[in-house]
């Protein structure tokens, strides 16, 4: 078989290579991570590309890729950031990477948040657990741009305390006049000092009672509490097509050919990851 | 009366007094000539069930599928000699429990069946020991001959000419009733015991970790061998590995429900030979 | 006046088309399975048979592909890429239910992304397809609007001559008709008629199914429990389909230096959805195959308007109890009002 090194053809499955330039433990077992690109042309490929909702895939050579979000917004686009739980082979691999070292990157994949559809409107923000990345990266792409939209809500809740991720973040947003922030543990998941709201998501979202007048929700979190969410939503008056989600279906390749991410008609990585909470309903829910 | 009306009619009657809640058996295939597995759940179905000659595929792997007995209900099954075995193996490894699988046993006989006595692994006893004391391993298999005769050179390409063609699509481990494990060590990656890809090496480091996990647990039912879609001949390494663990341990395998695995015991007079 | 490539001038069609740099493959058998392989002269092919055991797939989705080489070093990771072997082929006697497999392909590996691996080779290959004039109990092409002498995804389609003398030759492509003009004076003009292509009964009604499998409702249907119960999840109905394209990335090698691979995977596999958190979206055997027939039938073709099925019946011909495409289809039509 030839080898080459030059790129006569883009190889769809190469991946750009990036230097470790900042590491935070978020939470326990979670890490977020700023990343550099260290070739140029990467580097505008992804400024060039790169929309709120894409996702990358993260790797280690020698022990593979995985698959999550840019938890960095697309209005700072210098660097990448992504935060993850270390749980399988590669994650391991990338939390026990350190400053200065190399790991590999391919993306930005996927569909986006269409944030200019979001003008003008108020935004709902509600995350569990590790799935404040995601919205986070919507978040700034709005907070850094605050004058397009109206009222900003934020609900936030994580099993524990402990299990807050962004915690530097989430008072920064708490002392900001323009960001409402609810911030909730599971019951049982409060420590002594612990002054927010003690219930799970859908229930503190309910008593929040966010209107849903002009205003479009951007959910993230795990299965379970998306589908109980989107019942409080409804209650709450929301229209599922203004309700925003994204789905993180396992993946290898990121671009639509090894199969695995496919849910009723659609490829995930292609037409996804994020998806209106009609566009989810129309999808076999067994399958999610 | 045929033997396949004699066990459909017990089959209705265990179905109708609720003595099992399933019947894993065989049925008409796609051809003339194919049987399928099929399971019967009701009295009224019974006449689907199929007995004949033809019928070769080794059941019991079925019994181990996840929670189908954590009810502690009874399931029966036809089983031939080997899969009689196959239950005594995985009642000794803990992975059923023997009371609750009726038994409806026959073996060859010429061109056509004849039952076989007993409906529990314990009443089939006697009929394993007697097995043990005949083993047909010396079939006359003329590749088994062949590669007999071949020196270890020659029989390592014959493996490598083999194993070359397999794709890893893991049916030989998927129709094996005696690969049950949740996780194969193929499927771990932390760390990545086995390549999982299908070249050479690959495909040699899969084979042959099957085959060693297989020694001295497989009853040559042939359901591997029949499943490999690329034809590789299975059964002779784990007739060999069976030929290995009678001659230096004396193990028959799936002799009894308390037989212990031969590679994961030791007895004081267990031959030393890789000891120098 | 229609032309005919005689049998006995294989050999020198063979030696004419290597001669120009093409590598010749059909047919063979060796260690007891039939495939697509390479030759050297004519008498290595099998060409009477129904088809080969492996489909034609593996000719431009090989089950395992070294896709990049790396090397780590203190402060650069150099990677390499492995290109697809370039080189012109030309497969002679592709079944069409093979040729039509790989054209089916066509749309997935290149939508928004191009996969170089697959259109490399696609570009460089001649698909020299026999028209069946035998067929099997699976066989079922054309209860897939396909049929034994379907042209799609071929480059030439032959269609045997009474008394296995040759084949009548139809050009269907540009890139066919060029392979054909190199060994032009080696074919006859002649008026003998076809033999006629193998008569295969339809199975099933595959609208009718289709609409059924597009009913939300039928998704939790019990059926896909009965029908599965005694898949035993091996992954042999999708590496033998000519158009089961799914695959795994994996590295082989240690943090220093190693390849990473493209390998075939299945749907069939519990691991294929798993995520890292344990949660399993196609969980058991039964979702697993409504996955598989909903992809093949509703999905897919919903996305690039083919059906992801060329009729050629390996799935139910190899599998070790007996399941398979048809079977599950003419279940559902049994289910339609």
């Amino acid at each position: 078989m030839k080898e080459h090194n030059h790129h006569s053809h883009q190889n769809i499955y190469k991946p750009a290579v990036m230097k470790i330039v900042a590491r935070h433990d978020e939470a326990p077992g979670v890490k977020t991570m700023r990343l550099e690109f260290q070739d140029p042309a990467d580097h505008e490929l992804f400024r060039e590309n790169y929309r709120t909702g894409m996702f990358g895939l993260y790797g280690i050579y020698g022990e593979g890729e995985s698959t999550f979000c840019v938890a960095s917004p697309e209005t700072r686009k210098d660097y990448i950031e992504c935060t993850f739980r270390q749980s399988g082979r590669v994650t391991s691999a990338l939390a026990n990477s350190d400053i200065g070292d190399l790991i590999t990157f391919r993306g930005p994949y996927g569909n986006r948040f269409p944030i200019e559809d979001f003008y003008g409107k108020n935004l709902l923000f509600i995350a569990g657990g590790i799935a404040l990345p995601p919205t986070r990266s919507v978040i700034w792409s709005c907070l850094d741009q605050r004058d397009k939209f109206g009222k900003v809500t934020i609900v936030y809740g994580a099993r524990t305390v402990a299990d807050l991720v962004y915690k530097h973040e989430l008072e920064e947003w708490e002392k900001r006049d323009d960001v409402d922030l609810v911030l909730t543990v599971d019951p049982g998941g409060e420590t002594p000092d612990w002054k927010n709201k003690v219930g799970f998501v859908p229930t503190v979202l309910e008593q929040a009672a966010p209107s849903p007048e002009n205003c479009v929700a951007v959910l993230c979190g795990p299965p379970i509490m998306i589908k109980f969410t989107l019942v409080s939503l409804k209650k709450l008056g929301f229209e599922e097509r203004n309700v925003y989600t994204t789905l993180e279906n396992r993946m290898k390749c990121g671009v639509g050919k090894c199969g695995r991410c496919n849910v009723g008609s659609v490829y995930v990585c292609k037409e996804g990851p994020v998806f209106t909470a009609e566009e989810v309903s129309r999808m076999p829910a067994a399958d999610l | 009366m045929s033997i396949e009306v004699q066990y459909r009619n017990r089959a209705k009657e265990l179905l109708s007094n609720g003595e099992v809640k399933l019947v894993v058996g065989y049925t008409g295939g796609t051809t003339p000539e194919r049987r399928r597995p099929v399971f019967i759940s009701s009295a009224e179905q019974v006449d689907r069930l199929v007995l004949d000659d033809l019928c070769i595929a080794n059941l019991s792997g079925y019994l181990v599928t996840e929670s189908l007995l954590s009810d502690e209900k009874s399931v029966a099954v036809f089983l031939r000699p080997e899969g009689i075995r196959s239950i005594n193996i995985l009642a000794a490894e803990n992975q059923l429990n023997p009371d609750q699988i009726v038994i409806f046993g026959f073996e060859p006989a010429g061109n056509t069946i004849k039952a076989l006595d007993g409906t529990n692994a314990l009443e089939f006893s006697e009929f394993v020991v007697s097995l043990s004391e005949n083993p047909s391993v010396s079939d006359s298999d003329p590749v088994i001959e062949k590669l007999e005769k071949m020196s270890a050179q020659e029989r390592f390409s014959f493996w490598q000419d083999e194993f070359s063609k397999c794709i890893k699509c893991y049916a030989c481990r998927q129709a094996c009733p005696m690969c049950y494990c949740r996780r194969c060590i193929v499927d771990c990656n932390q760390p990545q015991w086995i390549n999982t890809s299908p070249h050479t090496l690959g495909n040699f480091e899969w084979n042959i970790i099957r085959a060693f996990h297989l020694a001295g647990r497989c009853v040559e039912c042939g359901n591997c061998d029949r499943a490999c879609p690329v034809n590789i001949p299975l059964r002779l390494i784990n007739r060999r590995m069976a030929v290995e663990a009678r001659e230096s341990f004396d193990h028959f395998a799936g002799l009894s429900m308390t037989q212990e695995p031969v590679l994961a015991s030791f007895k004081k007079d267990d031959s030393e030979t890789f000891i120098l | 006046m229609p032309k005919i490539l005689s049998a006995d001038k294989l050999d020198n069609c063979i030696e004419r088309w290597k001669s120009s740099g093409n590598t010749v493959i059909g047919p063979v058998r060796k260690s007891n399975i039939s495939a697509y392989r390479p030759v050297e002269k004519a008498s290595e092919f099998e060409l009477d048979i129904v088809l080969p055991d492996l489909s034609i797939k593996e000719l431009f989705f090989p089950q395992t592909e070294p896709i990049l080489k790396y090397a780590i070093r203190k402060q650069a990771i150099d990677t390499t890429e492995f290109l697809p072997p370039s080189g012109k082929r030309i497969v002679f006697g592709a079944r069409p239910c093979d040729a039509s497999g790989v054209a089916i392909d066509d749309p997935l590996f290149g939508w928004d992304y191009r996969d170089e691996y697959w259109f490399q080779r696609r570009n460089e290959t001649v698909i020299v397809s026999i028209a069946c004039v035998k067929a099997d109990d699976f066989c079922m092409c054309t209860s897939l609007n396909l049929a034994p002498d379907s042209t799609m995804g071929s480059d030439i389609l032959l269609r045997p001559i009474n008394g296995g003398k040759g084949w009548l030759v139809e050009e269907i492509t540009d890139r066919g008709r060029d392979a054909f003009a190199s060994i032009a004076d080696l074919l006859q003009e002649s008026t003998e008629s076809p033999v006629p292509p193998a008569a295969v009964p339809e199975k099933f009604n595959l609208e009718a199914c289709v609409e059924w499998l597009k009913n939300p409702e039928n998704f939790e249907s019990r059926f896909w429990k009965e029908i599965s119960v005694r898949c035993i999840g091996c992954a042999s109905c999708t590496y033998l389909c000519p158009t089961c394209h799914c695959f795994d990335i994996q590295d082989e090698g240690d943090t220093y230096s190693g390849i990473r691979r493209k390998n075939w995977d299945s749907c069939s596999f519990a691991l294929f959805t798993m995520h890292t958190s344990g949660h399993n979206p196609r969980s058991t055997q039964s979702a697993r195959w409504r996955q598989r027939i909903m992809h093949k039938f509703n999905y897919f073709p919903g996305k690039f308007s083919l059906n992801k099925c060329s009729g050629c019946g390996r799935c139910s011909r190899q599998c070790p109890v007996d399941m398979g495409i048809t079977e599950t289809l003419q279940e559902i039509s049994k289910l339609l009002p």
